[in-house]
């Protein structure tokens, strides 16, 4: 069974700070939905409220049309994996897997033959009986995961399940996540800080910022066209280069990627310049002081000046939203 | 020996180059602080034990030379067990009946102690630390009270409502002492859960009574046994309420050695019981520590 959440006007206060502020969200069923965003931002509340951990301060909640928003986190049949896994450390590998199950009442002979066959789809069968203080990172994450998906949920939900491994198992992690989450053709929304996470794993981004999604979209998108430096900056491996733009008083924004060099209208002074592999990675600095950053192939000389043209720009206002078609949603201003 | 220097003669020149240097000898050195580090321990301990000392001679000299003797000797001459099969056997024995009440009374306080205490430290746990706090120490009021203040008004409750002189009478009366020491330690292991394990539990189909009592009390076990035991010990030795609560004829353990020791019965046998009285904590104890065993609550956590 798959489903689709709709959040209408979700708010949510922790004392003074508003760590979501007035959130609708609609994830179709069989979506991969990452939610991006710096630590602290309400990504993990978010979360938490749907799952039923967190209670709802206004707004509603709906799985598949159904309204759970104050229903008990038992009752919502969504299944999450916490950050940190969160394993029964009381129970081996098998009990962990099968405890959805029996909180449903379930049937031993109808466990045991589900479990057995999610710990196959998983690569877990020859550590069922461990416990699970005794198995490594990433299994415990696989265990996490299969401990989700035997009760066959309606939603799934990861709170940044792969921060917690280490770089190298992070990787192959992530590529299963994905194909997984293909075959089991289940709606995933799933939390985290790593824009490239989002990148690989997601059908549609949202970046969260001050409790509010700053922009929705597949993340290719996000990345070519941000609705505001904001996004810009946090979407990239690098912040988003600017230029002052002297037909409006706004800003010109532009990735290193967009840069062709050896001629053009711009030009910088080099400040730093060094290889990484095949490239030369340059900070320099523009006529009027701005750092820029790019990255040309042969090495430049500290002092040089690099001239260089745009493929493609982007333009923002003074107040930091774009200019050329997008739309920031509205904010109050603040008082 | 050490493994590796047992294995090393048939092990070959290979394994002679792995064998750890031969353990040079230390020899301790008697320098005068440590002289008088365990001269300190040795007094303490005669200080502490000296009483104890009293009691097994009562115990298990005939009485003409202990409390009938002028000079009670502090090398025993002669042993004799007739104080202690008098206090068991003799017909009119208050001893054993006393050791019953007093059992059932210290288990009904272990009991209602969990009963009342998990829900409460589970409930206190999750409260902002602030709050929790002062909340534990209003708990702690009734302990700083003399018991006998409060032991008079509730002996008139008590028999108003025909409680007077039973088990559970005396039992809920103790639990006022016994009741915030275990909430407190209950507390502290509540604390040191993960609350993801809650949380996760419940997203995976459990109520929260199950959560609590499924998943959260079998990691808090250690803390349980500890707490149940230290409500146990406490009813077991407890006087003050026992004897104010209790019907004279049918006393707890500690208030029938009191009435022995005081007024009437037989001093010497009631000290010579207190050895038997020794005995089902013993029991317990040996019973229960290896439940005292914590487990590794972090393995399933990770970060």
């Amino acid at each position: 069974m798959t489903a689709k959440l709709e959040l209408f006007r979700v708010s949510k206060r922790f004392g003074d700070r508003l760590v979501a502020d007035d959130v609708s969200l609609t994830v179709d069923a069989g979506e991969f939905f990452v939610i991006l965003g710096p630590s602290g931002e309400g990504k993990s509340t978010l979360l938490r409220m749907v799952a039923g951990i967190e209670t709802v301060d206004a707004g509603l909640i709906y799985v598949d049309g159904v309204d759970i928003t104050n229903l008990p986190p038992n009752k919502r049949n969504v299944a999450m994996v916490f950050q940190n896994y969160a394993l029964y450390p009381n129970m081996n590998v098998y009990q962990n897997i099968a405890f959805p199950l029996k909180m449903q009442y379930f049937p031993r002979e109808e466990i045991e033959p589900k479990v057995h066959e999610v710990a196959q789809t998983l690569g877990i069968t020859e550590i069922l009986d461990r416990r699970v203080g005794q198995i490594s990172g990433g299994q415990q994450q696989r265990v996490a995961l299969a401990r989700a998906i035997v009760r066959n949920p309606s939603l799934f939900l990861l709170d940044e399940p792969l921060s917690n491994l280490d770089a190298r198992v992070r990787f192959s992690a992530r590529a299963e996540l994905k194909k997984l989450q293909r075959d089991l053709g289940q709606t995933f929304v799933f939390v985290t800080h790593d824009q490239k996470e989002a990148e690989s794993l997601s059908d549609r981004t949202g970046v969260l910022h001050l409790g509010r999604f700053e922009q929705i979209g597949v993340f290719h998108d996000i990345y070519e066209r941000p609705v505001s430096r904001w996004v810009g900056d946090f979407v990239g491996d690098y912040p988003m280069n600017y230029l002052p733009d002297a037909s409006d008083g706004g800003e010109i924004g532009f990735r290193t990627e967009w840069v062709d060099v050896g001629a053009g209208p711009y030009s910088i002074v080099v400040e730093v310049a060094e290889r990484q592999g095949e490239l030369v990675s340059v900070l320099g600095r523009d006529p009027t002081g701005r750092r820029i950053f790019l990255t040309t192939l042969k090495q430049p000389a500290i002092g040089d000046t690099i001239r260089f043209d745009l493929r493609q720009k982007l333009r923002f206002g003074p107040d930091g939203a774009r200019l050329d078609g997008a739309q920031l949603p509205s904010r109050p201003a603040p008082s | 020996m050490t493994p590796a220097a047992g294995a090393a003669p048939s092990g070959g020149p290979a394994a002679a180059r792995d064998r750890p240097p031969a353990p040079v000898a230390v020899r301790r050195r008697w320098t005068g602080s440590t002289i008088g580090l365990y001269a300190a321990i040795v007094a303490i301990s005669a200080f502490l034990l000296f009483p104890v000392y009293v009691i097994f001679l009562m115990a298990f000299l005939p009485d003409n030379d202990t409390i009938y003797s002028p000079r009670p000797p502090l090398i025993p001459p002669t042993f004799t067990l007739s104080n202690l099969t008098q206090a068991l056997t003799s017909a009119n024995s208050p001893f054993l009946p006393s050791m019953y009440f007093s059992l059932e009374i210290a288990f009904l306080v272990g009991a209602i102690a969990l009963l009342i205490g998990i829900p409460t430290a589970y409930g206190l746990s999750r409260l902002a630390p602030r709050l929790a706090y002062g909340l534990t120490t209003v708990m702690f009021i009734v302990n700083m009270l003399p018991s006998i203040t409060i032991a008079l008004p509730i002996s008139v409750q008590f028999i108003k409502a025909g409680l007077y002189g039973s088990a559970i009478s005396i039992a809920l009366a103790q639990e006022l002492l016994a009741l915030p020491v275990t909430v407190f330690l209950l507390v502290g292991a509540f604390h040191a859960l993960p609350p993801d394990l809650e949380n996760q539990a419940r997203v995976d189909g459990a109520s929260r009574p199950q959560a609590i009592f499924g998943n959260l009390v079998p990691l808090i076990r250690p803390a349980i046994v500890a707490s149940f035991l230290l409500a146990w010990m406490l009813s077991w030795d407890e006087s003050t309420f026992a004897l104010i609560l209790s019907n004279p004829v049918h006393s707890p353990l500690a208030v029938e050695i009191f009435y022995s020791v005081t007024s009437r019965g037989n001093a010497v046998y009631a000290v010579a019981f207190s050895f038997i009285a020794t005995v089902p904590v013993l029991i317990l104890v040996v019973f229960l520590q290896r439940y005292l065993k914590g487990e590794d609550l972090a393995v399933g956590v990770r970060g």
